[in-house]
């Protein structure tokens, strides 16, 4: 267990440290900088050079980026070019609001998932199993801002049931106006829920054809008895590590949906970033999400090995 | 139930008159419905069993065994055609409804499985798993309960129930998995204890002690016991009463003594004459007989005749005309058979003698000298430093043979013995980590990759799953014709034409040639590994459990059939097996690997004959002999082989020897003794070979 935890971990540090360097030659090989971004197209070169100067732009980019790891070792990640503000200030707010958005789409993807997913494995091969599979393969290959305009068409243009914009003022929190949340929500769980749906229902096929769900039968336990004691524990024990595989890979989902419904989250913070060539707001994103998906891969792996007890991590 | 202390469970025993059979079943058949056609897997079955008796059920794979013990059970996938009736204690479990029926199931009815490991729930503690049963069908409350699961462990012969409850089945041998299983299915006191093959996948030293197990429950509870089993040895060992199926029906039902040493169908004699046996006897010498032909297949409706007829040596016109109905022989005998008095023991065996062994010549085709294999490397807890976690498995140490042109070499030893990975160095799938591996004379590399085209060809090998020696997806033609191509310098034509009298030597006509490996039977599978071994000639074929996987009848074909190719072309094997029966029919010399170090070897007679290696008696003494007469030895070997991550300081078997004499086997490597009268006989022990000798002949001391 200690192996492997000091395996995996260094294995994390080592991931976000060239995943930084890949993100810092980017956005020295794109053209454009910080400061035209900033001045616009009628500056001068005087002002260019001037902002260059005082942001640090004039010294080598090793240099930069070796400072600027210097600082996030010692827990600063310096300022943003663009709001002369630390980077965290930047994103604590932002980073709060993604989290609600998908707090959410995992509270009603995951439990209704499991349950749709236990009783469509239960009765396979029935018509209403045929109909959820075919609707969660669909599900499954539309992209959200593909689902996210179509939810927006009918909810909020036709019916005009939700905003169609999820935008707040800046300092207000989500929670104040729950109704521009459920569109967002929505559109994330979609496949989500498809997946891990369909995940549950194959595992579920899996072990009731296992031998042991066999003896649980020909014990004389009752069908109910079989499936909670025998079936679901097992069937469940791939499917969490799905789950926690994909709290990372819905991070890649909430940048575009973030980005359709104008919610201000990290997703749309992080387009802004690169618009705008502010280098160290987007390194600084680029380690959250790449850290999320390492530690949510690490999760994913432990809870397995927590759950299962043939398994033992090394 | 000796072992029981509360008054509730005297609600689970049930009136039964005296005169009515437990079980009964009466013509009992089950047709299942595929997309291929109907599956008739079960044609017409019925025998009975009392209270107290424990009754054998035989035949060869596919003939419907499980399939009746499911029928039993009420268990049966899909929506099959069930007809004739099971009666136990005289009601037709027809009329039981679902409710009924859940009732029955662990608790009059019970079953243990193939497979242990495979029957337990993977994460749920074996203790829970048992108390499940208890309570969902006896009035216990929770502390009775626990009383009574702790007893049950304790009745199947575990030790420390409160240890052993809390543990989850991977943390178990597969002999104490067998024995939760076992408890499982004694929670309730079952009238009707339903066993199928319950000691297939376990090691012969394992199976010896859960058969006494068995012997043991039938003195201590009052149920019927069904046990299927494929192996004639086992069922001689335990069953009162012996039930033959063929085909899905049962074709001889007999007292297990009158059954071995009286049998009246064709085919029981037939599989009686097939088996090598484990002890001496003119088997040895005679060639093994094997039933031609395969079992009648399940997918034909009934033809109206003796289904056994296109394999049966007496047959005539009348059983290709009519079938027969079962018969009796005498009070308690039956037969499916038209002429049951004509059938005599010797019917299959024409007792052809076989063909002597090739002479010793001086130069061996294979040495192996001080051969050793450890698995992994150690680790540290982290990664680099800290100190070390997990240390490397010492497989094979200091491992020494010769194999001789023609001569065959067995290897014999429980699993994790290391059988495998001497196998594997030889041919350079596991590469060694030292010794020498020589092919007349010549030194071979470690690896496969890094001998040439010739060295390859000269060593082939032969899997268990003759899908891992085959390529699966390529059509048998391509299979034998590719060795042909890599190994002879033959032209296309001559190749076509070679890999046709290949087939044809192993008892398969060209047809065969087009037809995909996993269309066909284990048996031809494995006989297809055995053409395309022999292929390029091969010098030395190894051979890793060949026909474990296989049903005697086509055991004995595919036995014979490698006899008869190292008597017309001189070929040397080195044979795996953990049946001492079969190693002993085709070895000239045995070698006994014990967690990787040679115990005994030397020629066969001598190995398997006093005295022997304390290990080697103890294999001998746990292989069932398909002799009810047989008197069981006592020896037993608990526990399993060391996985062994040190050098032993003393001898290697010391942690379960059962002729253990003190300190020096635990501090001192035993000593290679050889005989006298035999000197390439050497067995690695303390005791004086007389010694030995003394004990192992006196039945007496044996026991103590
Ligand atoms: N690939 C492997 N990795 C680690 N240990 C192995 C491996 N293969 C075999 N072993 C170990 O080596 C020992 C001998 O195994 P094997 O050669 O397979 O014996 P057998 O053929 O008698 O079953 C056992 O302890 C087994 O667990
Ligand atoms: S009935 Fe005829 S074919 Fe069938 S077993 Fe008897 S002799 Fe053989
Ligand atoms: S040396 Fe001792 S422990 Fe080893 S086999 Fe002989 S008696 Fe048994
Ligand atoms: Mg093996």
């Amino acid at each position: 267990m200690t192996r492997f935890l000091v395996r995996r971990i260094s294995l994390i540090v080592v991931t976000l440290f060239v995943v930084s360097a890949a993100i810092f030659a980017i956005t020295e090989i794109l053209p454009g900088d910080v400061a035209q971004m900033v001045m616009g197209q009628g500056a001068t070169e005087q002002n260019l050079k001037h902002i260059r100067e005082t942001l640090g732009l004039d010294r080598p980019a090793p240099v930069r980026y070796l400072e600027w790891i210097g600082g996030v070792v010692r827990g600063d990640m310096g300022d943003s070019f663009v709001q002369k503000i630390p980077v965290t200030e930047v994103i604590e707010p932002r980073l709060a609001n993604s989290l609600i958005l998908a707090a959410f789409a995992f509270l009603v993807a995951v439990p209704s998932a499991v349950a749709i997913g236990v009783w469509m494995g239960v009765r396979h091969g029935s018509k209403t199993d045929h109909a959820v599979s075919v609707g969660s393969l669909v599900a499954i290959s539309l992209p959200e801002f593909v689902t996210g305009v179509l939810l927006i068409v009918v909810f909020s243009s036709f019916l005009g049931w939700f905003p169609s914009s999820s935008a707040i003022l800046p300092g207000t929190s989500p929670l104040t106006r729950p109704l521009i949340l459920v569109l967002p929500t929505l559109t994330l769980t979609g496949v989500l829920f498809a997946y891990i749906m369909r995940m549950t229902r194959a595992n579920v096929i899996e072990v009731l054809n296992t031998q042991y769900v066999r003896t649980a039968v020909l014990k004389g336990l009752p069908m109910r008895r079989v499936l909670l004691r025998h079936v679901v524990p097992n069937a469940m024990l791939p499917t969490i590590s799905v789950i926690a595989v994909n709290m990372g890979w819905m991070l890649g989902g909430l940048i575009i949906v973030e980005n359709v419904f104008a919610y201000p989250g990290l997703g749309q913070l992080l387009l802004t970033s690169i618009n705008t060539r502010d280098v160290p707001l987007l390194q600084t994103l680029a380690l959250i999400i790449a850290g999320t998906y390492a530690l949510s891969n690490l999760v994913a792996d432990l809870s397995y090995g927590a759950l299962d007890p043939r398994i033992r991590l090394t | 139930m000796a072992t029981t202390t509360t008054a509730t469970l005297e609600t689970t025993t049930r009136s039964a008159s005296a005169a009515q059979p437990l079980l009964k079943v009466d013509g009992l058949s089950v047709t299942f419905f595929t997309p291929t056609g109907a599956v008739h897997a079960v044609r017409d079955a019925s025998f009975e069993i009392k209270r107290g008796e424990v009754v054998g059920l035989v035949g060869e794979s596919g003939c419907g065994k499980s399939t009746m013990a499911y029928a039993i059970m009420g268990y049966l996938p899909g929506e099959p055609e069930v007809g004739g009736a099971v009666y136990l204690d005289g009601q037709d479990m027809a009329e039981f409804g679902p409710a009924e029926l859940r009732k029955l199931r662990g608790n009059r009815i019970a079953m243990v499985y193939q497979d242990p490991a495979l029957a337990l729930n993977p994460t749920m503690k074996v203790g829970h798993q048992i108390l499940e049963a208890i309570s969902e069908h006896l009035d216990l409350d929770a502390a009775q309960a626990a009383q009574r699961m702790a007893e049950l462990i304790e009745s199947v012969g575990l030790p420390d129930p409160e240890r052993i409850a809390e543990s989850y089945p991977h943390q178990l041998s597969g002999g104490q998995q067998q024995r939760i299983v076992i408890a499982m299915a004694l929670a309730c006191d079952p009238d009707l204890l339903l066993m199928d093959e319950p000691t297939t996948g376990l090691d012969v030293t394992t199976e010896a002690t859960i058969l006494d197990l068995v012997a043991d429950l039938k003195g201590r509870v009052n149920a019927g016991i069904l046990y299927v089993s494929h192996n004639l040895g086992v069922v001689a060992r335990i069953a009162d009463r012996v039930v033959v199926m063929y085909a899905g029906q049962t074709v001889e039902e007999a007292p297990v003594r009158d059954l071995f040493k009286d049998p009246r169908h064709p085919y029981t004699v037939g599989l009686l004459s097939c088996v090598p046996k484990p002890v001496a006897d003119e088997g040895a010498v005679t060639r093994l007989q094997s039933i031609q032909g395969s079992v009648f297949p399940s997918t034909q409706a009934d033809p109206g005749m003796c289904l056994f007829s296109d394999r049966c040596p007496m047959a005539t016109d009348r059983c290709t005309a009519e079938a027969p109905e079962p018969v009796s022989v005498s009070a308690a005998h039956g037969s499916r058979c038209f002429y049951p008095h004509d059938v005599s023991p010797d019917l299959w065996n024409e007792s052809v003698e076989r063909e002597a062994p090739h002479e010793n010549g001086k130069e061996p085709t294979l040495t192996v000298k001080g051969l050793h294999r450890v698995y992994g490397k150690w680790q540290r807890k982290y990664l680099f430093f800290g100190p070390k976690v997990k240390p490397p498995v010492r497989a094979v140490e200091n491992v020494d043979f010769n194999v001789g042109a023609g001569r065959t070499v067995g290897i014999v030893g429980e699993s994790g013995s290391g059988k495998s990975t001497v196998a594997r160095s030889i041919v350079g799938l596991v590469p060694r980590d030292s010794g020498d591996v020589e092919l007349r004379g010549e030194e071979l590399s470690a690896e496969a990759d890094e001998r040439n085209a010739d060295q390859k060809g000269s060593i082939r090998m032969v899997f268990q799953n003759p899908t891992s020696s085959l390529n699966p997806k390529l059509p048998v033609r391509h299979n034998i014709l590719r060795p042909l191509q890599k190994f002879t310098d033959m032209s296309a034509k001559e190749r076509e034409e070679r890999a046709c009298e290949l087939l044809e030597s192993v008892g398969l006509d060209a047809s065969y040639m087009d037809r995909q490996p996993l269309q066909l039977s284990g048996g031809q599978q494995q006989r297809v590994a055995l053409a395309a071994a022999f292929a390029g000639d091969p010098e030395l074929i190894v051979a890793d459990e060949p026909v474990s996987a296989l049903d005697v009848s086509v055991q004995a074909q595919v036995l014979n059939l490698l006899e008869d190719h190292q008597r017309e072309k001189g070929t040397s094997y080195v044979f795996i097996s953990h049946d001492l029966g079969v190693v002993r029919y085709v070895s000239d010399e045995i070698l006994v690997l014990y967690a990787g170090h040679v115990a005994e070897c030397g020629p066969a007679e001598d190995v398997l004959s006093a005295p022997s290696h304390p290990y080697t008696e103890a294999l001998l003494s746990a292989a069932p002999i398909p002799d009810p007469d047989a008197i069981p030895t006592p020896i037993r070997l608990g526990g399993s082989v060391p996985k062994q991550h040190e050098q032993f300081k003393g001898c290697f078997f010391a942690s379960r020897c059962p002729r253990k004499i003190g300190d020096i086997c635990d501090n001192t490597p035993p000593p290679v003794q050889t005989s006298p009268g035999s000197p390439t006989h050497e067995v690695h022990c303390h005791i004086p070979l007389d010694e030995l000798e003394r004990l192992q002949s006196s039945p007496v001391e044996s026991r103590a």
